[in-house]
């Protein structure tokens, strides 16, 4: 379909081959086909055994389905009920992530939890802002380019047809889009609110070019998905079922077409034949039962993001793998990667009531490659958020304050707009997932997360937060309130060309074992400065692809 | 202090403010709706609970919950808990009633398990960090302004040892088996939270809280407040700002 027509078509063309809009009911929100959902024995040898029912497990499933292949999904959180169990509130919200015990160590310890871990059918993209930008062109080879990181095996090209197909299916809003690979969105972009245009104006002061989304809201109906509500939620699960997540987006459909998900199940190993070197399964424990239970399958797919998927695979110790699967050459849990992620706050003399809206709203990728001048590598986006309060407490208190200074603060909430970065930081093999001596309930040791930044990633986040002054500066901010964080996951099980730099080929296929593949963000080699979880849709879909056509090598 | 009520202006805010520090909150007006912490802040005549009856009664259970009446702690013992209650109050400036049960709800998230998902390596678990922050407290207030424990302080005293804490200033003792800054960041997560989950809160700082599934419709610029929702206290005179609201 050429550009043109495209956008005179907006918002009226949906994805070819998922029916999820249609399955969902316009007056509840759980799961339809739950109650009807494919049973498969657990000594059935089923087609494909997926661990984890997020972002890269939901699409792989949904495809394959389709296909008619009999998919199994293990997943170590619960099936939600989201008009009982997910509230428009923050603390509310502390079931919807990963808590379990983990230990972070390093330089710079990151912290997972809430901000980047989730837990439950339909994963992370349950809680995450709702920003769907695509990687770049670049991204896919900044060794060549700029002498640091990694190429992929891969190349955009590779996953342009499923960044477009994906993009119909959650579907994604926003204005044309200038930077990377310049395209259009399926949907129109959001009106803004009135703290997000303050924050543009200050950019357009400082000749920085921003755009509206894009993100995976829905902005008018989509089947039976209503229009945003702009509650402002988006980060404790949107109960309006508006804003994207595999819960609505690919598992309505995967179940139609006979997925069965294994909720509060949690994969402890995957099983391989010492004799033929195949994987026969995945062995896992139901929550409140003791024994272990294996559901067996002719292939497997790990999907259990940075973190559970290098865990797992360093659990899964056999004789052909006595250091953990894939893991002979000492790769798996290697180059995690995260974002820098400062955010700084303006105040403005007039109320902005920035918890109105998406917080998601404008954004701008101008800052995304290398500038020399700059004096590092790579670079960043930009990126308006909105805090609730007590996230907003986090960042006043980021700020120094806290007894009655962070009251005074937080009392002027409503005077307050939020910008932050989000910085390509590179990928170094010390930043990597070990397990801990702790074990969890399972018997499992704990995954322990070690993360160090390089001078090029310091220069990056200072320079970033440089500009988000000026923006501030100029939209004419009183006062500036700045938090360091970071956010997002990908890499640990990265993909490459041989066995001694990757853990899986460009298939996606584990080095060495015939039939595991990793299906989620741990493939990345690189992250460029984009919100990861278009391009972990886009992969998944690739791999289903590759795997239906027999084509993996 | 006229000036200082008008709110377009920023001088109330501690980073522009001699020492970083607020000025004394008699500055506020006196909550004239509903319930806020110490009945102070800048929305005078906004209650969120007003609205509770449209929210979803998933949503409505979860924060009404926070209102009842708390029983007995459950996590921290008898000789923690005047520490725990003076370290909570410095932390959030609460120096009278009504107040934000922090403490209570500070030992509700330690006594039901709840983690927040990682912890630092060389760090005790959360529920062992608190035990000693509070040992910690107690210790220095012993050492340095010999008084029985932290509760004992005065109010300076016991700003000063949380402001310590805060820069990771205190050391000996049981500040040894911690790293102090991050020991502090650990405590702060928890009351923060605590504090800004309150509805009471929200009033103070003129949140408008849950909202599905009304939904918000004035995003700004040009209406920025719900029919549900109120002005922020400012340099008019306040006689009339109520008169305004009558019908």
């Amino acid at each position: 379909m050429t550009g043109r027509l495209r956008g005179l078509l907006k918002g009226a063309i949906g994805p070819h081959a998922n029916d999820s809009r249609y399955l969902l009911d316009v007056h509840r929100r759980d799961l339809p086909g739950q109650d009807t959902m494919a049973r498969y024995e657990e000594s059935e040898e089923v087609d494909l055994c997926i661990v984890g029912a997020g972002a890269g497990g939901s699409v792989l499933a949904q495809r394959l389905a389709r296909r008619g292949w009999r998919v199994v999904i293990i997943e170590a959180g619960p099936f939600w009920h989201p008009d009982e169990d997910w509230v428009s509130d923050e603390a509310g919200s502390h079931e919807l992530y990963w808590t379990q015990e983990r230990v972070i160590g390093g330089e710079d310890p990151i912290e997972l939890g809430k901000n980047n871990s989730g837990r439950g059918v339909g994963g992370s993209m349950v809680h995450y802002a709702g920003y769907c930008p695509r990687f770049h062109p670049s991204d896919f080879e900044t060794e060549t380019r700029d002498g640091v990181g990694a190429d992929w095996p891969i190349s955009y090209r590779d996953l342009k047809a499923h960044y477009e197909e994906v993009e119909r299916e959650l579907p994604v809003a926003g204005q044309d889009w200038p930077w990377g690979d310049p395209h259009r969105y399926p949907f129109s972009p959001h009106p803004i609110g009135g703290a997000a245009a303050v924050l543009w104006q200050g950019a357009i002061k400082q000749g920085i070019e921003m755009r509206v989304g894009p993100v995976g809201i829905v902005n008018g109906t989509f089947g039976n998905r209503p229009h945003c509500i702009y509650r402002g939620f988006c980060l404790q699960g949107c109960k309006v079922n508006a804003k994207a997540s595999p819960y609505v987006t690919h598992l309505p459909d995967a179940l139609a077409h006979g997925v069965e998900i294994r909720a509060d199940s949690m994969a402890v190993r995957v099983e391989i034949n010492d004799a033929n070197g195949q994987a026969t399964g995945v062995t896992y424990v139901r929550d409140g039962e003791r024994t272990e239970r294996q559901q067996r399958a002719r292939m497997v797919a790990i999907a259990g993001y940075s973190i559970e998927t290098p865990r797992l695979l360093l659990h899964s110790t056999s004789t052909r793998f006595p250091n953990g699967l894939g893991n002979n050459e000492d790769q798996v849990g290697r180059y995690v990667m995260v974002q820098g992620a400062t955010q700084a706050a303006g105040r403005f003399p007039d109320e902005l009531r920035m918890y109105k809206g998406p917080p998601p709203e404008v954004s701008s990728e101008q800052f995304y490659e290398t500038d020399e001048s700059r004096g590092f590598a790579r670079g960043f986006s930009i990126q308006t958020v909105s805090p609730q309060p007590i996230g907003w407490a986090e960042h006043v208190l980021a700020d120094g304050h806290w007894g009655g200074a962070l009251r005074e603060y937080m009392r002027d909430y409503n005077h307050w707009s939020t910008i932050g970065v989000l910085n390509e930081l590179l990928p170094d093999p010390e930043n990597r997932v070990t397990l801990a001596q702790d074990s969890d309930p399972y018997g499992m040791p704990v995954a322990r997360f070690d993360y160090s930044r390089s001078e090029n990633d310091k220069a990056n986040m200072a320079y970033s937060k440089e500009i988000l002054n000026g923006i501030l500066h100029a939209a004419g901010a009183q006062d500036i309130l700045t938090i360091q964080r970071y956010a997002h996951l990908v890499g640990g099980a990265r993909m490459g060309r041989t066995p001694e730099d990757s853990v899986v080929n460009s298939d996606h296929r584990i080095w060495g074992v015939p039939n595991v593949f990793v299906a989620d963000g741990s493939v990345c080699p690189t992250q460029g400065s984009a919100n990861p979880a278009l391009t972990i849709m886009a992969l998944a879909s690739r791999l289903a692809e590759r795997l239906a056509s027999r084509n993996t090598g | 202090m006229a000036a200082e009520r008008d709110l377009r202006t920023p001088r109330h805010l501690p980073n522009l403010r001699p020492g970083r520090q607020p000025p004394h909150p008699s500055w506020l007006p006196r909550q004239r709706v509903g319930t806020t912490p110490q009945m102070i802040g800048r929305y005078p005549d906004y209650d969120v609970l007003a609205s509770a009856d449209t929210w979803d009664p998933a949503t409505r259970e979860v924060v009404t919950e926070r209102l009842r009446e708390h029983g007995p702690l459950r996590f921290f013992t008898t000789e923690e808990e005047p520490t725990l209650r003076a370290f909570c109050d410095v932390a959030t400036a609460q120096d009278s009633d009504p107040r934000i049960p922090v403490a209570e709800m500070v030992d509700d998230k330690l006594a039901a398990g709840r983690l927040d998902g990682y912890r630092y390596a060389g760090m005790p678990r959360d529920p062992d960090a608190w035990r000693l922050v509070l040992r910690g407290l107690d210790e220095t207030a012993r050492a340095r302004y010999g008084r029985a424990g932290f509760a004992a302080c005065d109010p300076q005293a016991r700003e000063a040892i949380i402001g310590a804490l805060a820069e990771g200033l205190l050391s000996g003792g049981a500040w040894d088996e911690l790293d102090v800054s991050r020991a502090f960041s650990v405590c702060m997560r928890a009351i923060l939270e605590a504090f800004y989950s309150h509805p009471w809160a929200w009033n103070e700082i003129g949140y408008g809280g849950p909202a599905y599934p009304l939904g918000y419709m004035r995003l700004g610029p040009l209406a920025v407040r719900e029919p549900r929702e109120r002005r922020g206290a400012s340099a008019e005179d306040p006689v009339r700002a109520v008169e305004e609201l009558q019908p």
